[in-house]
Formats: C-alpha cells, structure tokens, sequence
C-alpha cells in the first residue's frame, strides 16, 4: 500500500460528499426557481465539477487497487451525508434513519477492511 | 416529499435504475482501469491514462445517465432518505465483483454486507409505511 493511497481515498470522499451536497440544493432550488437561474446553475456547476474530481482521483485509485477494496470507502459517505442533510439542508432525521445509515456506513467499512 | 410522477417517472423507480446504472459502471471503471493501469507509472494514479479504454467511456455514459437520474430522484426525496438507500450498490457490487471478476469475499466482508442490508431495511421501512399511506 504507497502513500497515494492514504492521501486521494479522503479526496474523492470529500468531493463526493461535497458533490451530493451542492447537486441536493441545487435541486431544491430549481423546482422554485427554474434551471435557468443564476445560483441553481451555480450550485449545479459546483456539484458537477466536485463529482468529477471525484470520478478521476477514483480512476487513479482503480488503476491500482480492487474495486471491492476502493468503493466502500464511500460508505462512509453515509452517515457523512445524512447529518450534512440534516445540518446545511435542514433536512428532518429521526433516530431510526440515523441508525440505518450507521448500519450502512459501518456495513461497508466492515467490507471494505476485508 | 412532494406529488410523486408514476411508472418510469416514478422517482423511486428512477431510484432503482440509477443503482442499476451505478452498479455496471463501476465494474466498466475498473476492468478498464485495470487494462491501462501499466501505461505510465506516474500519470495512472491520476485516472488520466484510463480514458484510452473504451470500457472507461461506456462507463463515463452511464455515469451520465446515472447523474440525470439521481438528479430527477434529488428533486423529489430527502437527501437523507435517498442516498442511504442508493447505497444498495455496495452490497451488489461486492457480490458482482465475486461472481464476474472472481474477487474473493471473506466471512467479515459478509458480515458487512449483512449490515448494510439491516441499515437499507431500517432505512426503508418509513418510506415503505409512508407509501402505504399516500
């Protein structure tokens, strides 16, 4: 295992994290704004250039490495994901959606250190 | 959750589609990943040297199709609710890569599928109650 290993797989999680985001508000926004807006364009464009930073550091990670071993670092996204939906997008998370997703994120993690 | 289109339009049958797609263009990514990984030691961390497969473009068009479909699923469903379920993918991916690729799953591996099976099914079960009640 080199050193690139350790230093793009909390890139492409922080892009695809930050992608999820900006796509999720841009949507919200389009259905009151319409797609010709200046800001759903705007988040749009930042979520689709964050999703392919993503895209090519994964790229480089599969050259090298299984792709059972690389893709559920993502599932750490999950959780990620759930409480950034509940903070920035004031999105509604009782108890048992907060568990499933730390049953999804630990599931893959699971998977992944195998 | 606002007014739901049916049938294709569905945004919980887009839901599924798009696992579908995600799922064929990971295992796309990494054969052609794989095929071109030999081709410059520096540039193929980099993922550049994988455009020359064919297999990485087929791949980069699903994503596309993949992209367009969860943006369709965005606008309808809570990001909480939907990304937890679109991870469905990691249990079918481990499970595509053992039976196409030949990869190999150890019993800790299906542990962690098993919980991420009990979080889809903990994840789920509202918006299947929900859905009753619509």
């Amino acid at each position: 295992m080199s050193w690139p290993v350790f230093f793009l797989i909390p890139i492409a999680l922080m892009a695809f994290v930050a992608g999820q985001l900006f796509l999720k508000h841009a949507m919200e926004s389009s259905a009151a704004k319409g797609f010709r807006d200046a800001q759903v364009i705007s988040f749009l464009g930042c979520g689709i250039f964050s999703m392919t930073i993503h895209f090519f550091v994964t790229l480089g990670l599969l050259g090298h490495l299984d792709l059972s071993y690389v893709y559920p670092f993502q599932g750490l996204s999950v959780i990620i994901i759930s409480l950034a939906a509940a903070v920035v997008l004031r999105e509604k998370l009782n108890l048992r959606l907060t568990l499933g997703a730390l049953f999804i994120s630990v599931g893959i993690v699971l998977v992944s250190l195998s | 959750m606002r007014d739901r289109p049916s049938g294709f339009t569905n945004p919980w049958f887009q839901l599924g589609f798009g696992v579908v797609c995600v799922l064929v263009y990971e295992l796309l990514q990494k054969r052609g990943a794989s095929e071109t990984a030999n081709l410059s030691e520096v540039w193929s961390w980099t993922g550049i040297t994988a455009l020359v497969s064919p297999l990485v473009w087929l791949a980069m068009a699903l994503m596309i199709i993949s992209l367009v479909s969860w943006l369709y699923v965005l606008r309808y469903i809570p990001l909480s609710i939907a990304f937890p379920l679109s991870r469905a993918v990691d249990v079918l991916i481990p499970l595509s890569c053992w039976a196409i690729l030949g990869e190999n799953i150890s019993s800790r591996r299906w542990c962690g599928i098993a919980l991420v099976v009990i979080g889809l099914m903990l994840t789920a079960k509202p918006v299947a109650q929900l859905e009753e009640k619509l």
